[in-house]
C-alpha cells in the first residue's frame, strides 16, 4: 500500500480548558487542494499550528510521506516541504522586501534546489515577481498594505519551494481584484513550472478561508471544523449545502 | 614609473568614484587615516594611551552590538565576555608564561565558550527574563573569582602581564589596527546574508523558524561571535594594563556598554564605536572634575536619547545623506536627483 502524502490522525490540542483541535483525522493525496473551512475559532489556523510544529498537539500524529511530524522543530518540518504563511501577518517589519524572502531563500531547502552559484537574491526576487510585489523589493515591508503583505506571505513560504502549502486565511483583507489576482496566482502555482530560478512541483495545499465562493473555485476537497471537530468533509458543493454544515455557520451570524 | 602613475590614477578613481561620494564614507576614510598617521603628528604618551583604550572598548561595544542591537538577544552581562577574555589571557601569560600573541586569541576561544556556555540556557528566555539572566553571570563569574584567590588573585587580580609589544608605538599600531580589521569584519558579518537572519530574528523569531531556518543554531552563534570578538577585547585590554582584575566584570561595565552603543545608535556596528570614540575621550577630558563626570556623561546620553531615539550616528548619518526614494542608494543632502537613477530626490 502506498504512504499516504499526509496523514493526520486522532490530532488533538487544548487551551486550559478549551479543546481549540478535538480528535481530528483526515488524509490528503498529493498534489490536492484542500480546503479549511468553518466558523471563528473553529481550531482552523491551530490545525495549521500543529502540522507546522509551531504548536505542539497533546495527542494523536502528522504523517507526513510516512514520517512523523510530531515532535519535530518547525524549521525541519519547513525543511521537509511543508511551508505555511501566518493568518495575521508576520514580516520583518524593518527589513526591505526583498530581504524578508531571502530569509526563506537562505533556508537549507531552498539552498540545496538552488542552481549554481549565488541564487539567494535572484531567487528572492524571482518569488516576488511570482508574487506581484518585486518592483517595491527595495521598500521596507512595514511600508505595504494589507493585500501586499498578505503577497508577501505566500512568496515567502514559495521560497522554500514546498511540497506542502498551508494558506491561512490568503484572501482576507484583500479587495476583489486582488483576491482574484492571489486566486490567479495560487492556480499558476498549483499547475507548477519554473518562475525564473523558483521551481514549483505543483505542491499540495491546505487553503483556510472565510471566502467561500472563490475557495470553491479552486479547491479539490473541503474539510469542515467546528468547535474543534469535524464537521463534514466531501465535494465543494456537497460541503455547502449540508445543513449540518449551514446550521454552523448560520449559528454564528453567516457565512457568505 | 609609467605603471606607477597609471595605478595612481586608477586609485584616484576609485576614490573619486566611491569614497567621496559619501559624507560618510569620506569620515570613515578620514577616521583610518587619522587613526593610522596619528603617530606622524604626535606621540604624546597620554594621547596614545587614550587611543589604545579607545579602540579596545570600541571592539567591546562593536561586539555587543553584534549581538544585542542585530538579533535582539539583550545582554546585560556583556563585561563577562570581557572579563574571560582579560582572566584568560592573564593566568596563561602569568601562569603558563605562553607569549601574549598566543594568549589573545585562546582567550577569544575562552570567551567563545562562555558565549555557548550562556546562550543556551538563554535561547528559550526573552526580553526581561533574557536581561536579568545575562546580567546575573558576570556576578557569578566574580564570585568564583573571588572563591579561587590562588588562581585568579582574588580582589587584587593577576598583575605583572607582558604588553604585546614594548615599544609604545608598537603596540599603539597592534591595536588600532586589530580594532579596525576586527571591526571591519563585525560589519562585513552584519551585512552578510548571516546578518539579514541576525535582523530577522529581532524581528521576529517564529516567522524565521517558519521560513526553515534553525534558530537555535543561529541564535548560539551570534552568542559565540559576539563572545569571540569581546573576548579579543578583553585579553587586549589586559595586556595593555598589565593587569586582570574584578573591575573587568562589574556591572558598570556591562551598563558603559549598553550605554555606548545605545548612544550611537544599535544595530548599525559603526554606531557604537562612533560613540566610544567620542564618550571615551570626553570622559577623559573631563577628569579634572571627578565629581561632575557621571554627571556630565549622564545628561549627554539623555540629551541624545530624548532628541535622536535612533542614536547619534544614524541621526547624523540622515542630516548629511538621503536615501534615494526610487534605487535606495544614498546621496549627499545637498543633491537634487539621485546619482545613479537620476531621480528627484525629495
Ligand atoms: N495560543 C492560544 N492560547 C489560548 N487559546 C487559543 C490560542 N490560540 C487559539 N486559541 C483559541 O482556540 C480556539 C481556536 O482558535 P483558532 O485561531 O484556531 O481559530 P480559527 O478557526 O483559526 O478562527 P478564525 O477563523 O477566527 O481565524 C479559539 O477559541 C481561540 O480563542
Ligand atoms: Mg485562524
Amino acid at each position: 500500500m502506498a504512504v499516504p502524502f499526509l496523514e493526520v490522525e486522532a490530532l488533538t490540542k487544548s487551551f486550559g480548558g478549551l479543546r481549540a483541535v478535538d480528535n481530528i483525522q483526515f488524509r490528503m493525496e498529493n498534489k490536492e487542494i484542500l480546503g479549511l473551512i468553518g466558523p471563528n475559532g473553529a481550531g482552523k489556523t491551530t490545525l495549521l499550528r500543529l502540522i507546522t510544529g509551531i504548536l505542539k498537539p497533546d495527542s494523536g500524529s502528522v504523517r507526513f510521506q510516512g514520517k512523523q511530524l510530531v515532535g519535530l522543530k518547525t524549521w525541519d518540518i519547513v525543511n521537509m516541504g511543508v511551508a505555511c504563511t501566518f493568518q495575521n501577518m508576520r514580516p520583518f517589519r524593518r527589513l526591505p522586501i526583498i530581504a524578508n524572502v531571502m530569509v526563506s531563500c537562505l533556508s537549507p531547502r531552498s539552498m540545496r534546489r538552488g542552481e549554481w552559484v549565488k541564487v539567494v537574491e535572484s531567487k528572492a526576487m524571482d518569488a516576488l515577481e511570482f508574487a506581484g510585489i518585486s518592483d517595491m523589493a527595495l521598500e521596507k515591508a512595514s511600508t505595504l498594505s494589507q493585500g501586499d503583505l498578505k503577497r508577501l506571505e505566500v512568496a515567502r513560504a514559495i521560497a522554500t519551494e514546498p511540497d506542502l502549502l498551508l494558506l491561512d486565511e490568503p484572501f482576507g483583507g484583500l479587495s476583489p481584484a486582488e483576491t482574484d489576482l492571489m486566486a490567479k496566482s495560487i492556480r499558476r502555482l498549483h499547475k507548477g513550472g519554473r518562475f525564473g530560478r523558483l521551481h514549483s512541483e505543483g505542491p499540495a495545499m491546505i487553503i483556510v478561508e472565510h471566502k467561500l465562493q472563490q475557495l470553491m473555485k479552486i479547491v479539490d476537497r473541503i474539510i469542515v471544523l467546528n468547535f474543534g471537530t469535524l464537521l463534514a468533509e466531501g465535494k465543494p458543493d456537497d460541503v455547502v449545502n449540508n445543513p449540518a454544515v449551514i446550521e454552523a455557520y448560520l449559528g454564528q451570524g453567516g457565512g457568505q | 614609473m609609467v605603471a606607477a602613475g597609471l595605478y595612481l590614477k586608477r586609485f584616484y578613481t576609485v576614490v573619486r568614484g566611491e569614497v567621496l561620494v559619501l559624507p560618510s564614507r569620506v569620515i570613515v576614510a578620514l577616521f583610518f587615516l587619522v587613526l593610522l598617521g596619528m603617530p606622524l603628528i604626535s606621540q604624546d604618551p597620554y594621547l596614545i594611551r587614550i587611543i589604545v583604550l579607545t579602540s579596545i572598548f570600541a571592539i567591546l561595544a562593536a561586539s555587543w552590538d553584534l549581538l544585542s542591537g542585530f538579533t535582539g538577544q539583550m545582554n546585560f552581562g556583556h563585561a563577562l565576555f570581557f572579563g574571560v577574555g582579560a582572566y584568560a589571557s592573564a593566568m596563561l601569560n602569568v601562569h603558563l608564561q605562553i607569549p601574549p600573541w598566543v594568549c589573545v586569541p585562546l582567550a577569544a576561544v575562552a570567551a567563545v565558550l562562555t558565549g555557548l556556555l550562556v546562550g543556551i540556557p538563554c535561547l528559550r528566555l526573552k526580553h526581561t527574563y533574557l536581561a536579568l539572566t545575562t546580567m546575573a553571570f558576570p556576578i557569578i563569574l566574580m564570585g568564583i573569582v573571588f572563591a579561587l584567590p590562588d588562581i585568579t588573585g582574588g580582589e587584587l587580580g593577576i598583575s605583572g602581564l607582558q604588553r604585546i609589544s614594548n615599544s609604545m608605538i608598537g603596540n599603539y599600531y597592534i591595536y588600532v589596527v586589530t580594532m579596525l580589521v576586527l571591526c571591519t569584519i563585525m560589519w562585513k558579518i552584519t551585512d552578510s546574508h548571516t546578518g539579514i537572519i541576525f535582523h530577522a530574528i529581532r524581528e521576529d523569531e517564529l516567522a524565521v523558524k517558519a521560513s526553515g531556518i534553525n534558530t537555535t543554531r543561529y541564535k548560539l552563534m551570534a552568542f559565540c561571535l559576539s563572545g569571540f570578538f569581546a573576548g579579543i577585547a578583553g585579553g587586549l585590554y589586559a595586556h595593555y594594563m598589565r593587569i586582570a582584575g574584578p573591575s573587568t566584570l562589574e556591572v558598570s561595565m556591562s551598563f558603559t556598554v549598553v550605554i555606548w552603543a545605545v548612544f550611537g545608535g544599535i544595530a548599525t556596528i559603526y554606531g557604537p564605536i562612533a560613540a566610544v570614540f567620542i564618550l571615551f575621550p570626553l570622559l577623559e577630558f573631563v577628569r579634572f572634575w571627578p565629581e561632575y563626570r557621571m554627571l556630565i556623561f549622564a545628561v549627554v546620553v539623555l540629551l541624545i536619547l530624548l532628541y535622536m531615539p535612533e542614536g547619534l550616528i544614524p541621526w547624523v548619518r540622515d542630516k548629511i545623506e538621503k536615501e534615494c526614494p526610487r534605487c535606495k542608494i544614498r546621496n549627499v543632502a545637498t543633491r537634487k536627483t539621485c546619482r545613479i537613477c537620476t531621480a528627484v530626490l525629495d
